[in-house]
């Protein structure tokens, strides 16, 4: 099918081992569950480091497991968020005093109720100077899924709310972005990272139709509902996937136990 | 005023067993799947007639139930909560789990040559085709480990809901519960306010619902509108023992599990 859309291209570099590229394109937010292995990696690929309030515990107690032969002050010192925003109500006072004290902004916004912390953290990084119109931040987020049910839909909805910032949610076991009914996608497999496990979910819409290539299970023209078919527990067979629908849909794609470094920097 | 049937939601699965007082008349059937075991899976158990594993489920089952009885013999534990049956493709239940259970009687059934439907769809046909489910009683599904994981499954796990609207589903983990709420009904849920809440949300999976009304929530609906890419209802808390939900689409309705009140000590018979 012939189409006069723009093409979005999406690639996880972010896996990838930091290069010069690092610490230009990314911004992270770390919500309050369970750090990914690979938040290390997560770190140094990123301009701007947030906690979304509890997140901040998190960065706290589990970023010195990842490193256990070095001293945790060290380790706490080095991994030093640059904002922590949200409405505080779930961040320990130890942990908010240790980094107030190493000099990390702390914005207050339990005024705001209307908001999710995650909301609160993509306004902030939106409106930020770091994110200027010639190289937009993506936005890596973690512990956005798994918890409380409400929450981690409040998160998806997050990515349909802002369509037109990359935002890509992480956790152990896979990613999931969104993918614009207003582009044609091709997605960038790096197969001894991701894979192959993957699925394309219509969570707010149904899809009239998709068409993809390079799955195992292609689409054609398809239609997609809940209620009826969504691809789940599909497969990836090329190193690029093209997408296109009638519908945002969510694309996720499993994150592979093994690969992936824990850290990749020079101390 | 609407002329819709009136369908009623209570979680007494969460409540300790009474056979004595047993007025509801709901049969319920229990399908572990593969993720961590929530701390009330043993109260679970106790209140299924029918307890299935989801393939790698019974490697859950038989290394994690032990671990809420630290004082018991694991073997005996493992005798104790033996699944009735065990269904799904096979590729993740390791072969000592199901020597074990097939060596107790549990009846195995490999379905590897189907790959078409989930490991959670291939036990919720087996308990709708089960003498389980009859005209006279209520069947209801309590199904733990659908949630976390891969975004895939979890997708998937929720489509299941939507694909089976008048079979009663109810997914649990140690956060939350999730249920759906058929737009051919008016719905009353019952909240057991020690064990469940105050945190709970209705989400417009799959649909935007163009107008939605509540009662008892903190933040009501009233014919308000719901879609993915604006208001979805989250972070809301229950207010009343019974909240009312209405709407012109299937929702999801969850709510948070306390961490308290549903100790070990409470648990066991």
């Amino acid at each position: 099918m012939l189409s006069a859309m723009d093409v979005m291209i999406h690639s996880s570099s972010f896996l990838l081992p930091c290069d010069e590229t690092c610490g230009t394109r990314y911004a992270l937010v770390v919500l309050n569950q369970n750090l990914p292995r690979f938040t290390p990696l997560l770190w140094e690929h990123a301009k701007l480091r947030l906690c979304a309030d509890g997140g901040a515990n998190r960065i706290y107690d589990e970023l010195p497991l990842f490193f256990p032969h070095e001293d945790p002050f060290v380790i706490r010192n080095r991994y030093k968020p640059d904002v922590i925003k949200g409405d505080m109500d779930s961040i320990r006072r130890d942990v908010l005093d240790f980094y107030v004290y190493w000099g990390t902004k702390v914005i207050d916004e339990s005024h705001d109720q209307d908001t999710t912390d995650l909301d609160k953290c993509i306004s902030y990084i939106r409106h930020s100077t770091l994110n200027q119109e010639s190289s937009r931040l993506q936005i890596l987020a973690t512990g956005a899924l798994g918890g409380r049910f409400d929450h981690e839909a409040g998160n998806l909805n997050v990515l349909y709310r802002y369509p037109d910032t990359r935002i890509v949610l992480l956790s152990d076991d896979c990613l999931i972005q969104l993918l614009p009914k207003t582009h044609r996608h091709e997605i960038h497999i790096h197969s001894s990272l991701q894979g192959p496990h993957c699925g394309l979910i219509p969570i707010g819409t149904p899809s009239a139709n998709t068409t993809t290539s390079g799955l195992k299970w292609d689409l054609s023209n398809t239609e997609m509902r809940f209620g009826g078919l969504i691809s789940t527990s599909n497969l990836v067979k090329e190193e690029i996937i093209t997408v296109e629908s009638d519908s945002d849909l969510l694309w996720t794609i499993s994150i592979k136990k093994t690969g992936l470094p824990v850290r990749d920097h020079k101390p």
